[in-house]
């Protein structure tokens, strides 16, 4: 399909590219980027699945200098942003309180970026609706010195943009607001797709997810994020993999549910779908499932995602660093 | 999405006029009629057309998408979502736009020539077409748009206020939000009024069965006659949509077809050809076609509106294939606005755009000749 910008769509990106140089040119330190790198770490919750700040302040540290192989956290999180961005974190909180990211998690990650120099009013965390973020336990926040926090809600493009299969309205904190992109989600299955975790995610930043889960959501998962207005502008993927799911998603199913006791972070974000994946079968098969591929619903657009050069697609290139 | 502001005074007026109906509650508030619903809460009513499967998935059984939807997510018509396992409508009485429109715009040109019909639709469609005409409403989820809480018997109280003798149900995909189709027309059949649809004919058999005995006419938009049309431009399938016509034909309500021709994409004069043959041979040959002019929207910017000589070239074809009925719809003037009499050749309604400047047909037949015109007249 012939590829249209529309004149909004181009100033947009003209302009994103200009404040965030363009390619895979993180500011800072282009070298910070490291294709396949999943960085991991050690994290437990308590019986209700709570997490302990510390713990979490500390395995993010851990994970996000792994993911980049900085020396400590301010030079990882210099490496990813320029002071001047403004940080889009997209949760998945769909999963209600039970299957989102964590709110002590979340609240880890925006103090690291805080320590590395961003101004905590120049992050945004954002799901589809504010609503969606209440139930996962996030306060609503608009205004203030502090991190702001709110739903797309009805924000969106007023045009729709074509990105491969998919015509759709971005949400405006994507295609305007935001220079830098942050996914932020959790490690579980999906009844159609396979995988939700990583690149899944994004499907929540356009207003017609719906028109695209047919045929596994292949290729429209890739279609959406090789868009100019995230492919351009992400620079992480963060997984709140505390405790995992393994069948019954994409809403929270506890039968499905297991601890997986880990954090991972990746400047790759097809590689953590990827990793992603192979937890999740792992612990299929350890239960006496059949994996995602023998039921039917392999997570094909990661391999889609790869020739589209969003990250790694196969196993074999996927470097696991546990910290 | 829009709201005509002087019907929408008129429809908030009726409301107070059905304040008797009882609204219903969603986290535990009751929903007044002529309330405005602007993101937030929707409503929720159990859907009636789908199966329970295991592990808490439905499969819906309302159109050919026969999307299999797990919980917390929906149908690819975004307004059919599955809570715990019970599939649920969310735009039940969810009006996004109304209006009190000419039939002809519909456009229904055998059915009560000249009088008005109170259009509604709610948010969301089963397919996609690049060429969407109101995609700021059927491409989007019901919570993206305002839309008014507009229960059947507000509906027809509108519908009396605006002076209107039919309903219609339109402007997005009437097929997602059937269950409110099928309440409206019982109403409007009740209160006297001409329950109608403009639909794209996307719908499994038994919905389509249960509810054609409420409706006075049908209008379908058959999109092509090709499959892979279908398919690339529209995420739908041809084939179920011309089993829809044949059972509308075979009901007892009026049924009409529009086909928007698109420039290189569905205007061939052998595509033309194949649909007038078809529709002689399985509709007959009395069920109007309307081929109608496409204008660059939505996905399809790139292309030109259609040339009138191919809108023509298609209006000659399916008259020469014995199509009684063929109309041009887009084009103000156009003698192929015209009802004209297939026995006599006499001109029995002449129109200019949705307006009636002649009507001769008397008690449904040409004045001259006498021969029966189809329709719903009165």
């Amino acid at each position: 399909m012939t590829r249209r910008w529309t004149r909004r769509e181009l100033a947009a990106i003209a302009g994103a590219a200009a404040m965030v140089g363009v390619s895979d040119a993180s500011p800072g330190n282009p070298s910070i980027r490291r294709r396949g790198v999943v960085g991991l770490g050690s994290l437990t919750g308590d019986a209700k699945g709570k997490v302990d700040a510390g713990a979490a302040a500390a395995a993010m540290d851990s994970v996000l200098r792994a993911a980049t192989g900085a020396a400590d956290i301010t030079a990882a999180v210099q490496g990813l942003f320029k002071p001047s961005d403004v940080v889009g974190i997209k949760l998945n909180c769909l999963g209600g309180s039970r299957m989102s990211p964590r709110p002590e998690v979340v609240s880890a990650f925006v103090d690291c970026l805080v320590a590395g120099g961003l101004a905590p009013e120049r992050i945004i965390l954002f799901e589809r609706s504010s609503r969606e973020l209440e139930r996962a336990g996030f306060e609503i926040r608009r205004d203030g010195s502090g991190p702001q926090c709110y739903g797309t809600d009805n924000d969106y493009d007023r045009q729709p943009s074509v990105s491969g299969a998919i015509g759709s309205c971005y949400a405006r904190l994507v295609s305007t607001t935001c220079t830098a992109l942050v996914s932020f989600g959790v490690v579980k299955d999906h009844d159609l797709a396979g995988v939700s975790a990583s690149l899944k995610n994004w499907y929540g930043v356009i207003h017609n997810p719906n028109k695209y889960h047919d045929n596994q959501c292949d290729p429209y998962v890739a279609d959406v994020v090789r868009h100019p207005f995230i492919k351009e502008k992400l620079r992480l993927t963060v997984l709140d993999g505390v405790t995992a799911q393994c069948h019954g998603g994409p809403a929270y199913r506890a039968s499905g549910v297991f601890p997986l006791a880990k954090l991972a972070a990746t400047t790759d974000p097809v590689a953590a779908d990827l990793w992603a994946w192979k937890v999740i079968d792992a612990e299929r098969v350890r239960r006496g499932m059949s994996t995602l591929e023998a039921a039917g619903r392999p997570p094909r657009f990661i391999a889609t995602a790869a020739r589209h050069g969003l990250g790694v697609g196969e196993l074999d290139e996927l470097r696991e660093v546990e910290v | 999405m829009t709201f005509d502001r002087r019907r929408f005074a008129g429809i908030l007026a009726a409301s107070a006029a059905a304040a008797a109906t009882p609204g219903f509650t969603e986290a535990g508030r009751a929903l007044r009629v002529g309330e405005v619903v602007d993101g937030g809460e929707l409503p929720a009513r159990e859907a009636s057309w789908y199966k329970k499967l295991d592990e808490g998935r439905v499969e819906c059984q309302l159109c050919p998408q026969a999307c299999t939807v797990a919980d917390a997510e929906r149908g690819t018509c975004g307004v059919r979502e599955n809570r715990g396992g019970t599939y649920v409508t969310l735009v039940h009485s969810l009006a996004c736009s109304v209006h009190a429109d000419p039939i002809e715009k519909k456009p229904l040109f055998h059915v009560m020539p000249g009088e008005l019909a109170l259009s509604f639709a709610t948010a969301g469609c089963n397919v996609e077409c690049k060429f969407c005409q109101n995609w700021e409403i059927s491409q989007f989820r019901p919570e993206q748009v305002r839309s008014i809480y507009l229960p059947p018997e507000a509906l027809v109280e509108a519908a009396k206020r605006a002076g209107a003798k039919l309903t219609a149900a339109t402007y997005s995909e009437p097929v997602i939000f059937w269950e409110y189709v099928r309440d409206a027309a019982r109403a409007a059949r009740k209160a006297g009024l001409a329950p109608t649809v403009i639909t794209n004919g996307y719908i499994q058999e038994e919905p389509l069965k249960e509810v054609l005995p409420h409706l006075s006419a049908v209008k379908v938009d058959l999109k092509s006659f090709r499959e892979e049309f279908y398919r690339e431009q529209v995420r739908g399938k041809l084939e179920p949509v011309l089993k829809a016509l044949e059972i509308i034909r075979g009901a007892d309500v009026w049924l009409e077809i529009v086909v928007l021709l698109i420039p290189t994409l569905n205007d061939s004069e052998s595509e033309v050809r194949d649909l007038a043959r078809w529709v002689k041979s399985n509709l007959g040959a009395d069920v109007p076609v309307h081929f109608t002019r496409f204008h660059p929207t939505y996905r399809l910017t790139d292309l030109p509106p259609t040339p009138v000589k191919i809108l023509e070239r298609a209006w000659n074809v399916a008259r020469a294939e014995g199509l009684n009925y063929v109309y041009l719809g887009n084009l103000p003037t156009h003698p192929g606005e015209n009802t004209v009499c297939p026995g006599c050749g006499g001109v029995l309604i002449r129109r200019l755009g949705f307006k009636i400047l002649e009507n001769r047909l008397t008690k449904g037949a040409c004045p001259d000749c006498e021969r029966v015109i189809p329709g719903v007249w009165d």
